[in-house]
C-alpha cells in the first residue's frame, strides 16, 4: 500500500540499505546547516537549543522547507536584536533535523535531540503522522512540543506538553464545509464529495467534513481515501463525475493536489474545488498550475494577509508570500521564546508552565486569527479559527468569514 | 460505460508502465543483473526533461529524446566501470552494487536539485479528448502513443538488425557469441545503456502529468518489478503484457474497491500468478 520501500519491496536487501540512506540524509542536512547557517553551529556559552524536526526530503519536503524558513526568519530576528533579554541576551540555536516522511524516523530524531543536543523544546513536524510520533517522545521526557499539525489526536490524548497553535483537524474540516455552504449563497447544497489522503492529517480533516455534512443534512455522495504516494488519480475523478456532487472537498498534500486539479480541468468538470489546506495553499500550487489555479478555494488555519506588517518580512527575504505553515511555525517559535523569557529559564517544566498559563498578544502571535494565542488545558490554541482563502492572480486572499475577509470571492467558469 | 472508461484509462497507464519496464527487463535479460537502481534512472530522465523544458523551452515529449541520450551515456559508463566488475561476483555483491547506485543517485539528486517538486506546464496538460462519452486525458494519450512508437522501435532494433541479433546472441550464450566475433562486453554496455535510457525516456514522457522530485523513483520501483516479474523476467513481450496488465488491474480495481486498496488487488493477483505460473505470464521462447 504505502510507497515505502521498506514494507513492500521484494528484496530484503533494500531494508538493510534504508538505514544507510537515512544516515546519509542525516549527515547531509548537518553539512547543509554547517555551511549555510554558520550561526547555528557557532558554539555560544549560553545559547538556547531548540529542536526543529521537519520533513526536509520525501513527499512532504516542500512543506518542511517552508516551515524551516518561517522558523529561521524569527530566530534570526531575535538573535539580531540581542537574543533573549531576560536570559542575559542568550542566542537561539536551532537544531534542525530531517524526519523524512517516516514517523519512526521522526521519533528517533526527537529522542536524539533531547538526549544529545540538550534541546529545551521541540518544534515540528508539519505532517500530523510525524508530529504524533514525536509527541510520544516529548511527553515521556516532559519536553514541550509546539506544532501546527492538525490531527485531533495531538491534543486529544490528555498530553501535558503538546501545544497546537492551529485549530484541530475536525474543526478545520467542519469549517471547510460550513464556509463553503455559506459562500454558496442562494444555491442549496445537497450533495458533496470528499476525497482525502489516508494519513493522520487527511483522516482527521475528513472526519470533520463528514460530521459537518451530517449536521447540515447534506448527503456525502463520495467519500474516498487514497494513499499519499498516489500517481494516477483517474479512478478518483471518474468516481467524482459519476457521483453528481455539487462541491468537491479534496484534502491533499502537494503532489496529489496537482494531479487532482489537473484531472478535473482536463475533464472540464465545473465544480467548485474547496481544498483542505496543505497542498492547496502554497506557491508551488499556482506555479505548477498557472491560470488553472485561479478560483480554487481552500480552508486554511491562518493566512499571511490577516496582518502583513510581519509577514512582509518573509516576502522580502524569500520572495514569496508567507505560507501558513511558515507563519504558524514562526508563531510557535515566538511564543516559545517569549515563554523562555518570562520563565527566565530553559527548564522544560518552567517553560511548559508559562505556555499553559499565558495569553500571548505580542510579536508573531498578532498574525494569527483574533491576533492572540492562548493554550487551553489540552494544549489547543483557543483563539485559532480557520479561514477560507482563494487563489486570485497567484496570491492567496482571505475571503471568509466576513470579519477576517480581505477580498471578495471570485467565481470561475470552466468552458 | 464506467467499465469501458476504466479499461481505457488502464490501457493508457499500462502503456507507459510497459515502456519503463522494458528497460528493466532488457537489462536483466542481457546483462543478467537485477538492477534495483532502475527507477532512479527514471528520476534522472524526468529531471533532464524538466531542465530541457525549463531552460530550452522544449516540450518533455521531445525532451525525452535528450533524456534517453543522456541516460544512455550514463548507463554505458556505469556498466563499464561498475556493473562489469561484479558480473562474475556472487549475486549478493550485485544486489549491493545496484542498491548502492540507487542510494547514491537519490542523494546526489537531493544535493543537486533540492527536494522540492518540479512540474512542467504544457498546452495539452489540461486537455482531454472525448468520443462516444469516453474521456481520455491528453497527456496520457500522448504518453501512450509515444510509448507505442518507442516499443516498436526497440522491437525492430532487437529482431531486425544485426546489432539486435548480436545482443540476443549475447543474452543466450555469451561464450558462443564471443566465438562468433561479437564483442560481448560492448554489447553489455550498450544493452545497459539502452535499458536505463528507455526507462529515462519513459520518465520524460510522463512528466507532463506528474511532478519530479529526488524520491519519485520509489513510487515506481516496486511497480516496475511487479510488471517485469508478471511478464517473466528478461522477456520483452512479457514486460509489455505485464505493463498493460498492471495498468488495467489498477484501474479496474478502482471500480469495485476503495482506491486505497488499488495496490492490494494488484499484489493479490501478482502473488497468485507467481504461485500458479512462476515463469511469468508469457513463457520465454
Amino acid at each position: 500500500m504505502k510507497k515505502n520501500r521498506q514494507s513492500d519491496h521484494p528484496s530484503i536487501s533494500i531494508t538493510a540499505s534504508q538505514s544507510t540512506r537515512r544516515q546519509v540524509l542525516k549527515s547531509l542536512s548537518a553539512i547543509t546547516l554547517a555551511s549555510t547557517y554558520p550561526f547555528v553551529v557557532r558554539a555560544q556559552t549560553k545559547a538556547v537549543n531548540i529542536g526543529v524536526i521537519l520533513p526536509l526530503s520525501g513527499p512532504n519536503a516542500q512543506f518542511g522547507i517552508n516551515s524551516r524558513q518561517g522558523i529561521e526568519l524569527v530566530a534570526d530576528e531575535i538573535n539580531n536584536s540581542g537574543g533573549i533579554k531576560n536570559l542575559g541576551g542568550a542566542k537561539i540555536n536551532l537544531v534542525i533535523a530531517d524526519s523524512t516522511s517516516t514517523p519512526t524516523m521522526a521519533a528517533t530524531v526527537a529522542q536524539r535531540m533531547i538526549a544529545e543536543n540538550d534541546c529545551c523544546a521541540i518544534l515540528g513536524a508539519f505532517a500530523s503522522s510525524l508530529t504524533l510520533a514525536i509527541s510520544e517522545v516529548t511527553e515521556r521526557r516532559g519536553v514541550p512540543l509546539l506544532t501546527m499539525s492538525y490531527s485531533d489526536q495531538l491534543t486529544g490524548r490528555g498530553f501535558k506538553t503538546v501545544f497546537q497553535v492551529t485549530s484541530k483537524g475536525s474543526a478545520i474540516g467542519k469549517a471547510q464545509l460550513d464556509y463553503a455552504v455559506q459562500l454558496s449563497g442562494n444555491t442549496k447544497v445537497n450533495k458533496v464529495a470528499i476525497m482525502y489522503e489516508d494519513t493522520a492529517f487527511g483522516t482527521s480533516t475528513a472526519s470533520g467534513l463528514r460530521a459537518a455534512a451530517k449536521a447540515a443534512n447534506i448527503e456525502v455522495v463520495m467519500d474516498e481515501a487514497y494513499p499519499l504516494g498516489i500517481i494516477d488519480v483517474t479512478p478518483l475523478i471518474n468516481k467524482l463525475r459519476a457521483s453528481k456532487a455539487q462541491i468537491v472537498f479534496p484534502v491533499s498534500y502537494l503532489n496529489d493536489s496537482l494531479l487532482i486539479v489537473r484531472a478535473l480541468r482536463q475533464q472540464k468538470i465545473n465544480l467548485p474545488i474547496v481544498g483542505g489546506s496543505a497542498g492547496y495553499v502554497i506557491p508551488d500550487f499556482t506555479q505548477a498550475l498557472g491560470d488553472y489555479a485561479n478560483g480554487v478555494l481552500s480552508i486554511c488555519s491562518a493566512n499571511y494577509d490577516l496582518d502583513t506588517t510581519l509577514t512582509n518580512k518573509y516576502r522580502a527575504r524569500y520572495n514569496a508570500f508567507m505560507v501558513h505553515e511558515a507563519l504558524e511555525h514562526a508563531v510557535a517559535l515566538d511564543v516559545l521564546v517569549q515563554s523562555i523569557g518570562i520563565a527566565k529559564s530553559t527548564a522544560a517544566d518552567a517553560i511548559t508552565q508559562i505556555l499553559r498559563n499565558t495569553t500571548f498578544t505580542e510579536g508573531w502571535a498578532k498574525t494569527m486569527t483574533n491576533g492572540k494565542v492562548k493554550f487551553d488545558e489540552t494544549g489547543l490554541n483557543i483563539y485559532a479559527e480557520p479561514v477560507m482563502v482563494q487563489w486570485q492572480k497567484n496570491e492567496l486572499v482571505t475571503v471568509w468569514p466576513k470579519n477576517f475577509a480581505k477580498g471578495k470571492l471570485i467565481t470561475r467558469k470552466v468552458m | 460505460m464506467a467499465f469501458l472508461q476504466a479499461l481505457l484509462d488502464g490501457l493508457m497507464l499500462g502503456g507507459v508502465y510497459a515502456v519503463i519496464s522494458i528497460g528493466l527487463t532488457l537489462v536483466f535479460g542481457v546483462v543478467c543483473i537485477v538492477n534495483f537502481a532502475q527507477a532512479e534512472f527514471l528520476m534522472i530522465g524526468m529531471y533532464v526533461a524538466y531542465f530541457v523544458w525549463r531552460y530550452l523551452g522544449i516540450d518533455p515529449i521531445f525532451g525525452s529524446l535528450i533524456s534517453f541520450a543522456v541516460v544512455f551515456v550514463m548507463g554505458y559508463f556505469v556498466q563499464q566501470f561498475l556493473i562489469q566488475k561484479v558480473l562474475r561476483a556472487p549475486e549478493v555483491a550485485q544486489i549491493f552494487l545496484t542498491v548502492g547506485i540507487l542510494i547514491c543517485l537519490e542523494n546526489l539528486a537531493l544535493i543537486c536539485f533540492g527536494s522540492e517538486y518540479r512540474s512542467v506546464q504544457t498546452p495539452y496538460q489540461n486537455e482531454a479528448v472525448e468520443f462516444f462519452g469516453l474521456i481520455i486525458s491528453m497527456p496520457y494519450l500522448i504518453a501512450f502513443a509515444v510509448s507505442g512508437v518507442a516499443g516498436g522501435l526497440i522491437w525492430y532494433l532487437l529482431t531486425q538488425t544485426w546489432w539486435g541479433r548480436a545482443v540476443r546472441a549475447t543474452a543466450q550464450n555469451p561464450m558462443a557469441a564471443k566465438l562468433m566475433g561479437i564483442n560481448t562486453d560492448q554489447m553489455y554496455r550498450i544493452a545497459f545503456g539502452l535499458g536505463v535510457g528507455l526507462t529515462a525516456f519513459g520518465g520524460a514522457i510522463i512528466l507532463p502529468y506528474l511532478t519530479v522530485s529526488p524520491t519519485v523513483g520509489s513510487q515506481f520501483g516496486v511497480l516496475m518489478f511487479t510488471v517485469v516479474v508478471l511478464g517473466g523476467l528478461g522477456n520483452i513481450m512479457g514486460a509489455v503484457a505485464g505493463g498493460i496488465g498492471v495498468g488495467i488491474i489498477q484501474s479496474l480495481s478502482g471500480l469495485f474497491l476503495p482506491i486505497q486498496l488499488q495496490n492490494l488487488a494488484l499484489f493479490v493477483i501478482f502473488i497468485s500468478t507467481l504461485a500458479l505460473r512462476p515463469e511469468g505470464l508469457i513463457k520465454k521462447s
